[in-house]
């Protein structure tokens, strides 16, 4: 009898102790994160965050590698080129690659798919400045199109891969018009890897893999469900029962799980923390630039990285420098161009500019997806200037609050700041596009007619090597003339299960490449 | 009886009438949730398009009668953030709430009635000051914090138990005692205030004179009159369970009504807020005038009092 007891306690200890399978040779993965952004499925509807799990569920028509390099091996173009006049690209099809449903993808596909990723419903990131460039769409042939702008440009392939948003997937348009747009939100289908299984939304969604899929083989996987996840501590408990295999985790947790041997893969200069005031300069003291200088020379920015950042983050040097996007065009942060901390020429700078006794200052404190140190970032900001006489004010609101005020000029001179996802130079341009040049208008934190004139050239050249030089003069200008206040580059940890083995994140933005991870032929 | 009914229920349906005017202007005063929806890039014509096609270019006045006629045919709209049907995101969330509410109140009932009349029993003993001490902490530990170190400890180290999302009876176990602590507190203490009154009572102490067994005069005589309030307190704790479980729910990843609340008030999805609002109110409003029905059946004194 004593022995039945302890045998069915052993039996239940096992049980509840053991919890699920360990990730080795496991045939799920599971991947937990703390935002799906909206849960829509619908890629013109999403936004960016939604790629890290739509970006399994459809092809696009311009492939890239993991490190955001355009490829001709994995998009559904095997190459493109331009006309002589650079308004003409044509894209060449991948033959025999299948939707979910069994058909072919065609040019018809492609053509849908741009229509509707710059019609008036998209929300796309990019749908705008696509709309502005794109005069027609052409299916010459089943594996042929040709896309024609209305300026000579050098950017389309770019914006139409996977290195940016979700304006290249490719949907199926015979499936999309039979079932309309609410009901492929719902069951949406792609030629990706992986197939669509269901969502519950707060919840999870659940994808399959396909038997075979032309880039990949046949999936290592044959699931991958996406948790959502809030609460990093839950997130943390699921990775440690071997629930999770992939979790994002907050940089102050990362030493911990180290010491547990949970392996991190940090995506290096995930995002630039950078700082800016919100426009109109005039009658503001920033309208002066060696105000603008002082405030940057007041921040110890190695202070910032090692203590709010846990040491996960580097010093930043160029306002809105985005630093993937430097090795594309040749540009380098030279010595004389870093910030030193220097509160003693700050204080100086200022008393020149007419500010000895400081200034009152706006400041606006929020938490943002990703920047769970929002708030102590923007309160250190305050205590460095305060050190040198400026008197901020510390306003707490939510981010969407803040925007509407920068974006209708509602509080001028206050100081609003974001982490911004890091890109190539194609997705460093249209960053810029919309907050460096001034018909941007409402997201513009710059105004300055040398930058307009840069920035128009850039989209209207067809020169890479005048591209390059025109970017590295725009960064040049950003940082001499002190067009806000650059921080750090933060370095973003993502704990994985033991078993996971390697597994390489990649530096495209708001993907994770885990059809790499799940590729057969590795 | 009939009338008293049709006032409460007049009552309930004037109170959500008040309550779906003020959400509907609250829910607007929080900003526009057209900056969490589009990108920063967006121009004046893209926010221009979006209003309209979410039917945020028409005035105020019209967009309230619309969602009040649309919603008193249960049709809610269509979420802003989600795009999917406001109606279809309930339906999914509701009945995870309602398992977790119930299964909170049953571990909750489970721990508060033995732990209630001991305490009464045993006034003043190391069992009366333990439930004391149960009762303080239930009430007074914050929510997430108790579901923090739940997480960490029991599911995160000692790995006994899942650490969150829903799946089979284990999965309960966690949030439903965190969401059902304070439920067990506020139980305990009703119902030891109700025994030891009763235990008090003349009729008690004619049983005990008869030669009622011990057990017999505490478990059956004294415990079922010492029930009625808490019986009726058990529906308002259960109303509150449902609709209260915001911080529960996000700590362990909850997919309830609470955590579509969390996410709508967040990313101003105004149908959302809206109807999540309506239909715990509305949970709240029925479950109101069931106790009071119930009372006014137990005690004539109340329906001739109203």
């Amino acid at each position: 009898m004593r022995l039945s007891i302890a045998l069915l306690a052993a039996l239940l200890s096992t049980a509840l102790v053991a919890g699920p399978a360990a990730a080795q040779g496991k045939p799920d993965l599971t991947v937990a994160l703390s935002s799906f952004s909206t849960e829509v499925l619908d890629p013109v509807l999403g936004g960016h965050v939604v790629k890290y799990y739509m970006s399994l569920m459809f092809d696009y028509l311009v492939g890239v590698t993991p490190d955001g390099q355009l490829s001709k091996d994995t998009g559904l173009a095997t190459r493109w080129e331009p006309s002589a006049d650079h308004k003409r690209w044509t894209f060449h099809l991948r033959k025999g690659v299948k939707f979910h449903t069994g058909e072919e993808t065609t040019s018809e596909d492609v053509k849908f798919s741009l229509q509707r990723a710059i019609g008036k419903r998209s929300t796309t990131g990019y749908a705008g400045p696509l709309r502005t460039l794109i005069a027609d769409i052409e299916t010459p042939a089943p594996d042929r199109v040709v896309i024609v702008t209305k300026e000579p440009t050098l950017i389309i392939p770019t914006y139409l891969s996977r290195s940016l948003s979700t304006e290249g997937m490719i949907l199926p348009k015979k499936y999309l018009e039979a079932t309309g747009d609410d009901a492929f939100a719902q069951k949406p289908v792609g030629s990706g890897p992986y197939k669509f299984v269901e969502q519950v939304t707060g919840s999870h969604i659940k994808l399959a893999a396909v038997d075979s899929h032309w880039r990949i083989g046949t999936p290592r996987f044959k699931t991958i469900t996406f948790k959502l996840v809030p609460e990093e501590t839950t997130r943390i408990a699921l990775l440690r029962r071997g629930e999770v295999d992939i979790t994002d985790v907050s940089r102050e947790r990362v030493k911990e799980l180290e010491r547990e041997s949970f392996p991190i893969h940090f995506r290096r200069e995930e995002a630039i923390l950078t700082t800016w005031w919100v426009l109109p300069r005039d009658g503001q003291p920033t309208k002066d630039k060696r105000v603008r200088e002082a405030l940057n020379l007041a921040v110890d920015r190695n202070e910032i990285a090692q203590s709010i950042f846990g040491g996960y983050a580097d010093p930043a040097h160029v306002p809105l420098g985005l630093s993937w996007s430097y090795r594309d065009i040749g540009f380098k942060v030279t010595p004389d161009m870093q910030y030193a901390y220097d509160p003693a020429r700050a204080k100086k700078l200022l008393a020149e500019a007419g500010f000895a006794n400081g200034f009152p200052l706006t400041m606006h404190a929020y938490q943002l997806p990703g920047l769970p140190e929002g708030k102590a970032f923007s309160e250190a900001m305050a205590g460095y200037w305060q050190k040198i006489g400026v008197q901020p004010k510390l306003v707490p609101v939510d981010y969407p609050a803040f925007r509407k005020n920068w974006f209708d000029r509602a509080t001028p001179g206050a100081f609003g700041y974001y982490n911004v996802a890091n890109r190539d130079w194609i997705g460093a341009y249209a960053f810029l596009e919309k907050q460096a040049y001034t018909k941007s208008k409402a997201s513009d934190t710059v105004n300055d007619p040398e930058i307009d004139g840069m920035i128009e050239q850039v989209m209207r050249q067809t020169d890479k090597e005048k591209i390059g030089a025109l970017m590295r003069n725009v960064y040049t200008r950003l940082r001499s003339e002190h067009y806000g206040v650059p921080v750090v580059y933060l370095h973003s940890p993502y704990a994985a299960s033991k078993s996971l083995g390697k597994w390489n994140p990649g530096t495209v933005m708001y993907d994770f490449f885990l059809d790499e991870l799940a590729s057969s032929k590795r | 009886m009939a009338r008293f009914v049709l006032t409460r229920l007049v009552q309930s349906l004037a109170a959500l009438a008040i309550l779906s005017v003020v959400v509907f202007v609250l829910a607007r005063a929080t900003g526009d949730p057209l900056h969490l929806i589009l990108p920063m890039s967006a121009s004046e014509e893209d926010f221009a398009n979006a209003r309209k096609y979410l039917g945020l270019d028409r005035p105020y006045v019209e967009q309230y009668f619309s969602f009040v006629g649309r919603a008193l045919t249960g049709d809610f709209g269509t979420s802003l953030r989600a795009r999917r049907p406001v109606g279809e995101l309930i339906a999914q969330r509701l009945p995870n709430s309602l398992r977790l509410a119930a299964f909170a109140m049953t571990v909750s009932l489970l721990i508060a009635f033995p732990l209630g009349v001991l305490a009464a029993v045993w006034k003043g003993t190391g069992v009366d000051r333990a439930a004391q001490i149960v009762a303080v902490l239930g009430q007074s530990l914050p929510t997430f914090w108790i579901a923090i170190v739940l997480i960490e400890v029991v599911a995160g180290r000692l790995q006994w138990l899942p650490a969150g999302g829903i799946g089979g009876l284990s999965s309960y176990v966690l949030p439903g005692f965190t969401l059902g602590w304070f439920v067990v507190a506020g139980m305990m203490r009703l119902l030891r205030s109700g025994m030891l009154e009763v235990l008090d009572s003349e009729y008690v102490k004619l049983a005990r004179v008869k030669g009622v067994v011990e057990p017999r005069v505490v478990w059956v005589h004294a415990l079922k009159n010492a029930l009625i309030p808490v019986v009726t307190f058990a529906g308002i704790y259960f109303s509150i369970l449902v609709t209260t479980a915001i911080v529960v729910e996000t700590v362990f990843a909850w997919p309830g009504l609470g955590r579509l609340a969390y996410e709508a008030i967040s990313s101003r999805d105004f149908p959302v807020i809206q109807a999540v609002v309506l239909t715990t109110a509305a949970i709240v409003a029925v479950v109101n005038l069931s106790v009071d029905c119930v009372y006014a059946l137990i005690d004539p004194r109340i329906r001739y009092a109203r």
